[in-house]
């Protein structure tokens, strides 16, 4: 029964990594719009310039690919280890050594800022904006968002019910296990729609003279962020209700377990499908791209963090890896940080307690069998 | 229509856009009538305050380019009056202009042309 609990963090961290690799790392320095979050220029691609360039690359894309292999590997021995709690603690370890992929990319962008000193390439600060496209470009369709977003809070409340006896059901599971998994779905509903509404409003790209192409790609990136959302939400919501069927009348720990992977799954080749169309949206739309745009990369901590206190939007498009993220000079963005920080802070340290202390919990919900 | 903002630029930045928006009426890319974005929505797009871009409306509202009620925001004037006659700021700017381009050698031909490239 355990191996499956394996299989499911291994399905989560692999695959998350090699994509970070893949999104992050790449080796056609000079055909994309970025290198390791530095918007790439003409002139690091003449002579000492490119040189410079390319060992930057090849020295971060190493240490990268040095990172994914060690995650991988380490993966593949937990995943025929036994679910004990150490192992479930290297689990745990595991997925924050998967972050430090993140340092190569730092980085690099640290080298490539420098070498943009020393080739003396000016910060230019044009911004443009498309007047006939501004705020009226949506992807985002609030009802399908809203209605398994609803059906969750729907099931949610059913849990609850059911735990404090109001819903007579013969129970197979822990008193309040089911309130529990539902709460933690319920929270990643609430989550979710924020972080939907928050892409449909991102600034509108401006890539070209023509309003047409502009709007077309804007609209296109659009609606692959909220196909994401809305397939992941769908995923949870039916996940949940699936589930709490299954807790309630199957005694069967490897049937929930089956259910959590196929749930894993299910979200994995959902964010999948979606990086691949982005990037199919960026290479279609790169020929169209005529205009140089906006070269903010100071505002860029490390390539990964914005902070721009002379810019009113708080969210913004990633640089390293995929999705949005938010601007640090924003009070709102600020807040979010802290609790992100918080949130960080307080999960290493409860994985050294629970090291410590040998209270690993094993991902399940404890059936009764009766 | 694009408009371009330049953050380093010494013009604030309320007039780059209201003298883009002006040249867009004047060339035809914005049309009689044409509806503008919120305030809210141009500010949120360059990334600016709002006041702003407040300013910026009110400044070509005041000059007769736009209208703006709270039903229909902020559209383009359809009969723009034509007094026939350059106002006196435009008169003093363009002095500036000739004079700089005589003191950089540039013949009277050349700026007849790009007027003409221009109009």
């Amino acid at each position: 029964m355990t191996w499956v609990m394996n299989l499911i963090m291994f399905i989560c961290i692999v695959p998350s990594t090699i994509l970070m690799f893949a999104i992050g790392f790449t080796d056609k320095a000079g055909k994309k719009k970025m290198i390791f979050g530095v918007r790439d220029n003409p002139k690091f691609h003449e002579g000492e310039a490119e040189k410079k360039l390319k060992a930057t690359v090849k020295s971060c894309r190493r240490n990268a690919l040095i990172i994914t292999i060690a995650v991988c590997i380490a993966s593949i021995i937990l995943l025929f280890m036994p679910v004990t709690d150490t192992t479930m603690t290297l689990w745990m370890i595991l997925v924050f050594a998967m972050l430090l992929i993140a340092v190569p990319f730092g980085k690099g962008n640290t080298e490539l800022k420098d070498l943009k000193k020393e080739l003396g390439i000016t910060k230019s600060g044009l911004v443009y904006t498309d007047l006939t496209n501004a705020n009226v470009i949506h992807s985002l369709k609030l009802t399908w968002l809203l209605i398994p977003n609803a059906l969750a809070l729907i099931a949610t409340i059913a849990a609850v019910l059911i735990d404090l006896g109001i819903i007579n059901v013969n129970m197979v599971c822990e008193k309040y296990a089911l309130t529990s998994l539902s709460l933690s779905f319920l929270f990643i509903a609430a989550l979710i729609v924020p972080i939907a509404i928050m892409m449909d409003n991102t600034r509108n790209m401006v890539i070209s003279k023509d309003s047409n192409i502009n709007a077309n790609y804007n609209r296109a990136k659009k609606k692959v962020w909220a196909d994401l959302i809305i397939s992941m939400s769908w995923a949870n919501a039916l996940f949940l209700v699936s589930y709490l069927i299954l807790v309630m009348f199957v005694k069967s720990d490897i049937v929930m377990l089956a259910g959590i992977l196929v749930y894993t799954l299910i979200i994995l080749a959902i964010v999948i499908a979606g990086a691949a169309n982005q990037k199919s949206i960026e290479s279609r739309y790169e020929r169209d791209t005529d205009l140089d745009l906006l070269d903010d990369d100071d505002n860029w901590i490390l390539g990964m963090f914005y902070y721009n206190p002379n810019d009113s939007r708080l969210n913004v498009e990633k640089r390293f890896g995929y999705g949005g993220t938010v601007n640090i000079a924003h009070p709102a963005g600020k807040a979010i940080m802290i609790v992100l920080a918080i949130l960080l802070i307080s999960s290493i340290a409860y994985i050294i307690w629970a090291a410590s202390t040998g209270h690993i919990p094993d991902g399940t919900v404890n059936i009764i069998h009766r | 229509m694009i408009i371009k903002i330049d953050e380093y630029s010494d013009l604030p930045i309320y007039m780059q856009i209201r003298n883009q928006i002006v040249m867009g009426i004047s060339s035809g890319e914005l049309k009689g009538g044409e509806q503008l974005p919120t305030v809210r929505a141009l500010a949120l797009e360059i990334g600016i305050n709002t006041m702003t871009v407040s300013k910026t409306y009110q400044l070509l509202k005041s000059e007769g380019y736009i209208m703006t009620d709270r039903k229909n925001g902020a559209r383009v004037r359809p009969d723009i009056s034509k007094s026939g006659e350059i106002s006196e700021g435009n008169k003093s700017e363009l002095k500036r202009i000739v004079s700089e381009a005589r003191l950089s050698g540039v013949s009277k031909e050349q700026l007849k042309e790009l007027i003409d490239e221009f109009y």
